[in-house]
């Protein structure tokens, strides 16, 4: 692209000091039919004198132009697909500096033929390639009479298809549950905090260009049914990226309102967070009007359940269900310390099989199949406070999901399942550590031999997982960490590793947690900004995991863009069709 | 002796941050605790709990912690059970606990932000409140009259 804007350059007498923006961008590819806002916008206008844009060589009509600032001039048009191809945009634009041209190319795959009916898409947030292998090693620890493994965690034996997955993001090379996601559901890079939508030069979150997703589309040009799952709050980034499009994944309201007004709107949505669903008038909403979704989603035909037995009951074909006003506690929270803390009043909230296996059973009454999105959401929200024990026990929560989806598929052969990932963190296994030495004992870590075996298993509590408190435990760290204190244990309450210093402007920072210290622990020195109060996600590669029909369409290393395509590919999806 | 020279000095003593009513310390005045802030949480909201209701419009105290401060100057400040790293003005997906309390300083009266433990004496006040300033929204407030260090 600057090669070619350079010729460009050259060419012209007098080259425009103008800056072209075209969305979608450059390399921009899509499914046939996928919907698409198609934006330019030109910065530094003097006098702006005309401007031409042409599609394969002819002119575009229908552009909507538009001139926010004195300086800008821009142009919108909405709702835009292409045939399968490649497709080349140009614009020409002058004014009194001269002129400037901008191309873009955009790729459109060819439809497949569908091999897959159903997919069910298990994301686990944060569930980077080396969290999956702690929890391998906790739940499946090696037999200590000869080192062999004595297990394997479900997603990952069996296998029909397996791949490395790397991420970035539109602007960065580090990337945050929002872009990540939407790249999952729209095929194309997203920037840090956006959902499905492009940039662009407004001040308005919710009028960015638009890219459609695979769930929208599934539902538009297959009749399918979307169901979407989550143990995080409702309108966290990756439950949105399936049926919200917006600038800024903290536009909770809006997010609460698309997934019952907008393109989507999910069969089956599971989810925490009832604060962005109740009136603003119930003393906890985080909503700044008097909508009640819990009231109006049930006028849109759904059935409404808040706790595991009415969701146990539920017997419909629209279900949705809050289980919590926040987040759904982790599960070390909600089947082992079950402290009133961490649980409060929410006695009764289901496990993420529970809300799997009635997705799946709401949604298999559609007769063109489904699109299931599952997120474990926990996972990132313990490994940032470097949490591992509460991160991992929610991938073997996870884990025994995706065990009761591979049974199902057993039943249901036309069902692809999908365990990846949105990034990675940097959690690590590098050692064991005597339990029974500690907390806080450097002396307690062993390296190599001394690492011994641990001894996880050895007290399983009701659903068959092991206990984290055990004699040998394993050494787990983060690689990237504000100032805290280690005590390389857990504890039945989740405190966080770094607190304020009580400074603000220039001076604020964090300190470690004087209450974590007090338990006797290492002083670790951070390696992030001092602003920095949590650990960070990271650019490592995740797994994704694939068993089922079309799973031969995910191998060898993807970017995280290629799920969408190779998703879409197993399902045989053409939005150029009406169903 | 200048607000700096203070915090200083409560670096190393447990000091009062400032109490104008010595007596407002005294036994007469009930505590509340965090636990004691709520009836039941659910979906569909937050109940305020029989004590917190009986005890609105009183004066009471509370000990805890200043959640981080946005402004180098406290007129208000979020006090919160667990020493915490969350900015409770921030919007991020980290978001955070129900059970937070907002004290609001006399008209005036500013304190340095701290990470000591407070004790709070005020007058109660529950009830859904919008601050028009910074569009936080509170349940319970304190409106302080005397903050002390430790506790």
């Amino acid at each position: 692209m600057k090669y070619l804007l350079s010729l460009a350059l050259l060419v012209c007498s007098a080259a425009s000091a103008a800056d072209l923006k075209v969305y979608p961008y450059d390399g921009a590819k899509f499914v046939p039919g996928q919907r698409f806002d198609l934006r330019i916008e030109v910065e530094n206008v003097q006098n702006f004198q005309g401007a031409t844009v042409t599609l394969d060589g002819q002119p575009v009509a229908g552009l909507v132009q538009t001139t926010t600032k004195p300086t800008s001039v821009e142009w919108a048009l909405r709702g835009q697909s292409l045939p399968t191809g490649l497709h080349e945009l140009s614009v020409r634009y002058r004014d009194a500096a001269g002129e400037a041209t901008k191309t873009a190319r955009w790729y459109v795959v060819p439809a497949a033929a569908a091999r897959a009916k159903n997919v069910i898409l298990f994301i686990g947030d944060g569930l980077g390639w080396n969290t999956v292998n702690a929890a391998r090693l906790v739940a499946h620890p090696y037999n200590p009479a000869n080192g062999t493994a004595t297990g394997q965690l479900a997603m990952m034996s069996g296998l029909s298809g397996m791949a490395t997955v790397t991420t970035s993001s539109y602007d960065s090379a580090l990337a945050d549950s929002a872009n990540t996601a939407s790249s999952i559901a729209t095929g194309q890079k997203i920037q840090v905090n956006a959902l499905n939508v492009y940039p662009d030069n407004t001040a308005d979150t919710l009028d960015n260009p638009r890219v459609e997703t695979i769930t929208a589309m599934l539902k538009r040009s297959m009749g399918k049914g979307v169901g979407i799952v989550s143990s995080a709050f409702g309108v966290d980034a990756t439950p949105a990226a399936f049926a919200s499009y917006t600038r800024r994944r903290g536009d909770y309201q809006a997010i609460a309102d698309q997934y019952f007004k907008g393109d989507v709107q999910p069969d089956v949505l599971l989810i925490g967070g009832s604060r962005d669903f109740i009136p603003s008038t119930a003393p906890g909403s985080r909503r700044k009007d008097t909508t009640d979704w819990i009231t109006d989603s049930q006028k849109q035909g759904y059935t409404f359940v808040s706790t595991r037995t009415e969701l146990n009951a539920a017997n419909t074909n629209k279900l949705f269900g809050l289980f919590n006003i926040d987040n759904v506690p982790s599960y070390l929270d909600r089947a082992q310390y079950k402290t009133g803390e961490a649980l409060g009043d929410f006695g009764d909230m289901p496990y993420l099989w529970d809300s799997t296996k009635k997705a799946v059973e709401t949604l298999e009454k559609n007769p063109n199949g489904f699109f299931l999105m599952v997120e474990a959401g926990m996972i990132d929200k313990y490994e940032h406070p470097l949490d591992w024990q509460r991160a991992v026990w929610d991938v073997l929560e996870l884990d025994k999901t995706v065990e009761w989806a591979k049974e199902y598929a057993k039943t249901h052969p036309d069902t692809l399942i999908l365990v990846t990932a949105d990034h990675a963190h940097s959690l690590s296994v590098f050692g064991g550590y005597d339990a029974t030495k500690g907390p806080g004992k450097r002396e307690a870590v062993g390296v190599y031999e001394s690492a011994g075996f641990p001894t996880y298993g050895d007290k399983r509590d009701a659903n068959g997982l092991p206990l984290p408190e055990t004699a040998r435990t394993y050494a787990v760290g983060f690689a990237a960490v504000p100032d805290y204190c280690e005590t390389y244990l857990g504890r039945r309450i989740f405190l966080d590793p770094a607190v304020s210093n009580g400074k603000s402007g220039a001076e604020a920072g964090f300190v470690p947690n004087p209450k974590i210290c007090e338990e006797g622990a290492v002083t670790r020195t951070g390696n992030l900004p001092p602003t920095a109060n949590q650990g960070v996600h990271t650019a490592d590669p995740l797994p994704l995991f694939a068993f089922g029909p079309g799973s031969e369409n995910f191998f060898g290393m993807m970017d995280q863009t290629d799920l969408f395509f190779s998703m879409a590919r197993a399902l045989g999806l053409d939005g150029t069709r009406s169903r | 002796m200048n607000r700096r020279t203070i915090l200083k000095l409560v670096g190393t003593l447990p000091l009062t941050l400032w109490l104008p009513h010595a007596l407002a310390q005294s036994a007469g005045t009930p505590t509340l605790k965090f636990s004691e802030l709520y009836g039941r949480v659910t979906v569909r909201g937050v109940e305020y709990s029989d004590k917190i209701k009986a005890l609105s419009g009183q004066t009471v105290r509370m000990s805890g912690y200043m959640a981080p401060p946005l402004k180098p100057k406290l007129d208000f400040f979020v006090l919160t059970k667990q020493p915490m790293s969350t900015c409770p003005f921030c919007t991020t997906a980290a978001d955070w606990p129900a059970d937070i309390v907002l004290v609001i300083m006399p008209r005036g009266r500013e304190l340095d932000p701290t990470t000591r433990g407070l004790q709070i004496t005020g007058r109660l006040d529950i009830g859904v409140k919008k601050d028009e300033d910074t569009g936080f929204v509170s349940l319970v407030r304190l409106y302080a009259d005397g903050v002390t260090a430790g506790g």
